[in-house]
């Protein structure tokens, strides 16, 4: 865990980047102008609201918030704030179970849809019983471009757990303003409430008017001296859940419609249309208003932002669509929640204005600019023909027509660009020994995971049949192995095997007597997130204590055939992978890859060796290098590597057309392409260069005697 | 409402996009603008592309429109890429447009790892992005910023904020940038100095000079007579590759070797083709300086070699260096250098006993020590041995068949001819990379060269036919895309033989 007391705050530096501008931005007082991105945003106003603890599991878009708090110890600790860095969602979720019988205030972030998922058991105990201290669940709702998870809607959780959905609109004060009331809805209905902050939002930046942090009145600065006294109405068990069920409804959701309309959450923009209407989610509003923007109608259709998207206000509804002839639901993604209940509102109620909604506008998909505009193009054109959109209509089929004339003169697709493994990753190893093992055995049925080793399903290597979720790789072969002839490889990274993998996958197979194979990425952060760090980071990544160790865990548990293998050494991992694919052991076979996240590796080691270079101390640099007068442009070394510091160039052969393979100046030596020459025989163009920095008089010497012989043995 | 200026930022990870994006933002701070931004680094953080867009309000105070987080098609007023496909990229999906986009993006590239792993040269045409460059944006601000960067000693992201302050798009003066630079505290100087490199470029005060890629003309001392003899006998255009393949195999191997080299090509010469000479001529000089191990020690030892890698990897002057080779010679490479009998007694023996293709010699040779170098230098004495060795026998059967195939196919038709000559090119590397080579050569020369010479399939067919199977022998290491374009081949030659 993070915030180990015994671990000094000054040394508590996490690699990805440092924060030192964001903690500042989290001590502004009253009055103070906030300057930053929407999610640090979000940080701020948990910390004015009062909170007592926050935890979470990282991931994009969302981290920030986790992260920033980690650095900033010395604020949190004066605050009396309580900070948990938490293994998985589950974990976070049920740290909210302290806002069940404590008037505490709590808030805890992840990634949706995943996120959700994970901590879906907890949520659903959790609001149940429901909570007497405001608690907040902030989600990346991870959708549209940039997103690297499954598409789907957080919504359907808030439904069915009757949890507050809040989908503020984009902008600093009101997301501020909706962070600060969500705790005040939470405990005006006794509900958790989740934030969604879609990736564009928790990027955006902006600023607010600061306001004092709030020391929470009951914290570990302030500790009760008794626990609450038991009450059975607060243990999610039956029969209290029974009562729980109809409290949920007649209740909370009617004190919930209440304080929406009160604080006036969600916002009307009037307009001089008043027999036309737009609902939008308050997510989706800037793309909304830019769209009516192009149309030459901004300020003109009435528009009501619901920046709380459930529950709905049935008489809100209603009372905006009575007497309109149409209106129009802005809904991102499917299935199409909103509208279908603000059908069932108007029906109920007998209002008979026509909506519009998924008709005109995709029912899935993520809503730019340009789709938006031409839904509102189709609305327009078939419920208000007396607005005049021809030239509107020219210019958004103008630049349709200009992009096709761009596609034209370009050719074609140009190359994508998917991720890929960083300059020296130590992962990237793995698959080379892979790829070398496929030669010799076939094609394996290889169990992805999610995490960077999971760009290996990409080009170069195109290694994966399935990725099933977080630290699900070794399950998800479960019954994939029984019917193959060849073991399968499950490939999982040691955030995924400290979050799921380690009972969802090892105990199970262990259980099961399962004859597959796994390998554990064991780089010491989760590195596709930030680099934080995890239970297994060695202490001497970090300067602290390492927590628990993968290879005493599994033993712990019984697994017999275990290797820890250095990833950069491809025979010795090849032999490995070789060895578990030829035992006649039948039980779980498990490689440990060891090596550390090599971007953490840079940024630890730099200030280091700049340092010593400063001191005058003798450093010797390595990195490899391509003759190019040897290679002659096969490349297929890049296609066992796929380093970005393995490039190519032009040949300097006048009689060859191919590119010759190249190592540019990014290279960090960390000699994976040598390995790669050597364990698939590729060719002897790879070579090894050490520069030795303020070298010393031997190095001196030596190199001059050598030198001046090996000058005039040379040739021409 | 006033319109703010909208830009759209397209960078690799790791070129300080997001550092770019803040420099700007603070910038406009700091002059009392409205500014708003926003990026998708989801996944891409590595090595993929990731985009900003910011907008910035022209006047002072933060309007009270609302600023929009997606970028629109033809609603960029200026987009910023990092490399010269992202620009394509932008221009692609429909942001950048003739009538409002100032364009300002470097022309250098960094190539996808799709174009990188082709197996022969899978680069996208740069001729394309430029033309949809120029014909696609209003007006354009376009060097080579990577260059740049590295003659400022700074970043590229500093120098696209000077192009930025340069192009004047937008109401900050430089001073703001560049306190915005050094407010962000970070290599402040040789940031300062890319961003001035920038801004000079933009505004065109500063010339670039193109960086130049040279090729590399082989020594070929004492071989005047020979070239000409060249001169005399061969067209002037195709002089530049039989020049150079005379010089190199008399470096590669002897006089004698060049001349025999020329007499090859006489008979070329006499199909009449100026091209086929040309192109013959450039692969005959590849295909007869094949590698093995004596050609590498030479690369290795040569003199022109060490002062190479010291600039390569960068090792200052009074640096000393260690160079370590990483070789791994195989039964073949050592028969390679046999005589052809004792060589294929030794095939056979390590065949029957399963050790061909998985016995080999890793070696690591340190070529910086006297007795690693040493080592190399012998080997590549070995010259004079060369043409008694296997390999060599071996080498000048399978030319002088290729040189035959080309002659016979010359009188049906010249464009066959051509592409017989270029197939060659399938014919390169060292180990399995040579082996595969050679073995789709041989199943384009049985499938579709033999039968037409044989004149079971059409002369003008068969040039289409042997192009599309080279394209598709380069497409995948595994061979999967040539099996299926033989078999469409052979298909459709029974298909038009019966029709006749």
């Amino acid at each position: 865990m993070l915030d180990q007391p015994q671990l000094p705050v000054a040394q508590r530096t996490n690699p990805e980047r440092s924060f030192t501008e964001e903690v500042r931005a989290l001590r502004l007082g009253e009055g103070e102008i906030f300057r930053g991105e929407g999610i640090l945003a979000v940080t701020k106003a948990i910390l004015q609201a009062g909170v007592a603890y926050v935890g979470g599991y990282q991931g994009a878009p969302v981290s920030h918030l986790v992260d920033v708090l980690v650095e900033s110890q010395d604020l949190l600790d004066e605050l009396g704030v309580h900070l948990e860095t938490c293994t998985n969602e589950s974990s976070a979720a049920a740290l909210l179970g302290a806002s069940i019988n404590y008037p505490i205030r709590g808030c805890v972030t992840w990634k949706s849809i995943v996120g959700t998922n994970i901590a879906a058991d907890a949520l659903s105990n959790l609001a149940s019983p429901g909570v007497i201290g405001g608690a907040l669940i902030v989600i990346g709702e991870d959708y549209g471009e940039g997103a690297s998870v499954i598409q789907e809607r957080a919504h359907a959780y808030a439904l069915k757990s009757s949890l507050w959905l809040m989908d503020p609109r984009p902008s600093l004060p009101t997301i501020v303003r909706c962070t600060e009331t969500a705790f005040e809805l939470s405990e005006a209905t006794n509900t958790p409430v989740m934030m969604e902050l879609r990736i564009r939002a928790c990027h955006v930046t902006g600023e607010f008017v600061a306001k004092d942090n709030k020391p929470p009145a009951i914290s570990r600065n302030h500790r009760l001296a008794d626990p609450a006294a038991h009450n059975y109405d607060r243990i999610s068990h039956p029969p209290s859940t029974y009562a729980h069920e109809k409290i949920k409804v007649e209740v909370r959701q009617p004190a919930a419609e209440r304080f929406i309309v009160e604080h006036g959450l969600n916002e009307f923009l009037p307009g001089k249309r008043s027999d036309l209407g737009i609902i939008v989610q308050g997510g989706i509003t800037n793309v909304l208003v830019r769209g009516l923007d192009r149309l030459e109608l901004e300020g003109r259709i009435p528009t009501l932002v619901l920046n709380v998207t459930h529950p709905l206000v049935p008489e809100q509804i209603a009372d905006f669509c009575r007497g309109k002839r149409a209106v129009l639901i802005v809904e991102e993604g499917a299935p199409d929640y909103i509208e279908q209940a603000i059908h069932a509102i108007l029906r109920k109620r007998d209002v008979d204005t026509k909506i519009y909604g998924k008709d005109v506008l995709p029912m899935a998909g993520e809503y730019t600019a340009e789709v938006v505009t031409e839904g509102l193009l189709k609305f327009f054109a078939q419920s208000a023909n007396d607005i005049d959109l021809s030239k509107p209509r020219e210019r958004f089929e103008a630049a349709r027509a200009g992009r096709t004339e761009a596609q034209r003169l370009l050719g074609g697709p140009l190359p994508l660009r998917p991720p890929g493994f960083c300059v020296g990753c130590p992962e990237r190893p793995v698959f080379s020994a892979i790829k070398l093992l496929e030669r010799e055995v076939g094609k394996v049925h290889i169990s992805s995971d999610i995490g960077c080793h999971s760009f290996a399903t990409l080009a170069p290597f195109n290694l994966g049949n399935s990725i099933l979720g977080f630290g699900m790789s070794l399950a998800a072969a479960g019954a994939v192995a029984p019917v193959l002839e060849r073991r399968t490889i499950s490939v999982m990274g040691d955030g995924g095997f400290w979050h799921n993998g380690l009972l969802s996958g090892v105990a199970s197979a262990m259980f099961n007597r399962g004859d597959r194979i796994l390998v554990i990425m064991q780089n010491g952060y989760t590195s596709a997130t930030g680099a934080q760090f995890i239970p297994n980071t060695a202490g001497n990544r970090r300067d602290g204590e390492t927590t628990s160790d993968i290879a005493a865990t599994l033993k712990a548990m019984g697994v017999k055939w275990l290797r820890t293998i250095r990833t950069y050494n491809v025979a010795t991992m090849l032999g490995g992978l070789r060895e578990a694919m030829n035992t006649p052991d039948k039980g779980l076979k498990v490689i440990v890859a060891d090596g550390e996240c090599q971007l953490a590796r840079q940024r630890r080691i730099r200030p280091q060796i700049a340092a010593q270079l400063k001191r005058g101390e003798r450093v010797v640099r390595t990195r490899y290098g391509v003759d190019d007068e040897v290679c002659t442009g096969d490349h297929s070394c890049i296609r066992l590597s796929g380093c970005p510091s393995l490039v190519v160039k032009p040949s300097p052969d006048p009689l060859r057309s191919d590119p010759v393979a190249h190592v540019n100046n990014g290279c960090v030596g960390c000699g994976l392409c040598g390995e790669v020459a050597d364990a698939a025989v590729l060719c002897p163009s790879f070579y090894k260069a050490d520069i030795v920095q303020n070298a010393t008089w031997w190095d001196r010497l030596k190199w001059r005697v050598r030198s001046s012989v090996i000058e005039a043995m040379a040739g021409a | 409402m006033s319109r703010p200026v909208t830009l759209l930022i397209g960078a690799l990870g790791g070129d300080g996009g997001g550092v770019l994006c803040d420099w700007i933002v603070s910038a406009a701070q700091s002059q009392g603008l409205g500014v708003q931004a926003t990026q998708i680094p989801g996944v891409a953080q590595r090595t993929g592309a990731t985009t900003y867009y910011l907008e910035v309000m022209l006047a002072r105070g933060l309007s009270s429109s609302v600023l929009a987080l997606n970028p629109a098609i033809g609603e960029v007023d200026v987009a910023l890429a990092t490399e010269l496909l992202e620009a394509g990229r932008m221009i692609f999906n429909g942001f950048v447009t003739p009538e409002r986009t100032t364009l300002i993006a470097s022309t250098h590239r960094v190539l996808a790892i799709g174009e990188r792993m082709a197996m022969g040269d899978g680069s996208f045409d740069v001729g394309r992005l430029l033309r949809a460059v120029k014909e696609r944006s209003k007006e354009q601000i376009l060097f080579d910023m990577d260059q740049a960067a590295e003659e400022s000693g700074g970043v590229i992201n500093a120098v696209l904020l000077g192009a930025l302050a340069g192009s004047g798009r937008l109401p900050i003066p430089d001073a703001a940038f560049e306190a915005s630079i050094r407010h962000a505290g970070k290599s402040v100087d040789t940031n300062l100095a890319a961003f001035a490199f920038g801004r000079g470029h933009a505004r065109g005060e500063l010339e670039q000079a193109v960086r130049e890629h040279r090729k590399r003309q082989a020594a070929g001392h004492g071989v005047e007579d020979l070239l000409e003899r060249a001169r005399r006998a061969f067209p002037a255009a195709s002089l530049d590759m039989v020049e150079e393949g005379v010089r190199r195999l008399a470096t590669y191997q002897d006089k004698a070797y060049a001349t025999l080299y020329l007499d090859r090509l006489d008979t070329v010469q006499a199909l009449g083709s100026p091209e086929l000479l040309r192109e013959t001529a450039r692969h005959l000089a590849v295909r007869m300086s094949f590698e093995d191990v004596i050609r590498v020690a030479q690369a290795k030892t040569s003199a022109e070699r060490l002062v190479r890698v010291r600039s390569e990897v960068r090792a200052k002057e009074h640096e000393p260096l260690e160079i370590t080779e990483h070789f791994k010679p195989g039964i073949e490479e050592i028969a390679a250098v046999l005589p052809p009998a004792l060589a294929r007694r030794l095939i056979g023996w390590a065949e029957r006993t399963g050790r061909l293709g998985k016995v080999y010699f890793s070696m690591h040779v340190r070529t910086t020590t006297i007795w690693g170098f040493a080592r190399l230098r012998f080997l590549a004495s070995l010259r004079w041995w060369r043409p008694r060795t296997f390999r060599f026998v071996e080498e000048q059967a399978e030319i002088e068949r290729w040189l035959s195939s080309i002659r016979a196919a010359a009188p049906l038709s010249v464009d066959l001819a051509r592409e017989i000559a270029e197939s060659a090119r399938l014919i390169k590397g060292y180990g399995d990379t040579y082996k595969r080579g050679l073995q789709n050569y041989h199943r384009i020369a049985d499938e579709v060269i033999a039968p037409t010479l044989a004149g079971r399939m059409a002369p003008c067919a068969a040039a289409d036919a042997v192009a599309n199977a080279r394209v598709a022998a380069l497409a995948d290491p595994e061979g999967e895309s040539l099996s299926k374009t033989l078999a469409a081949i052979a298909s459709s030659a029974t298909l038009r033989h019966a029709a006749e």
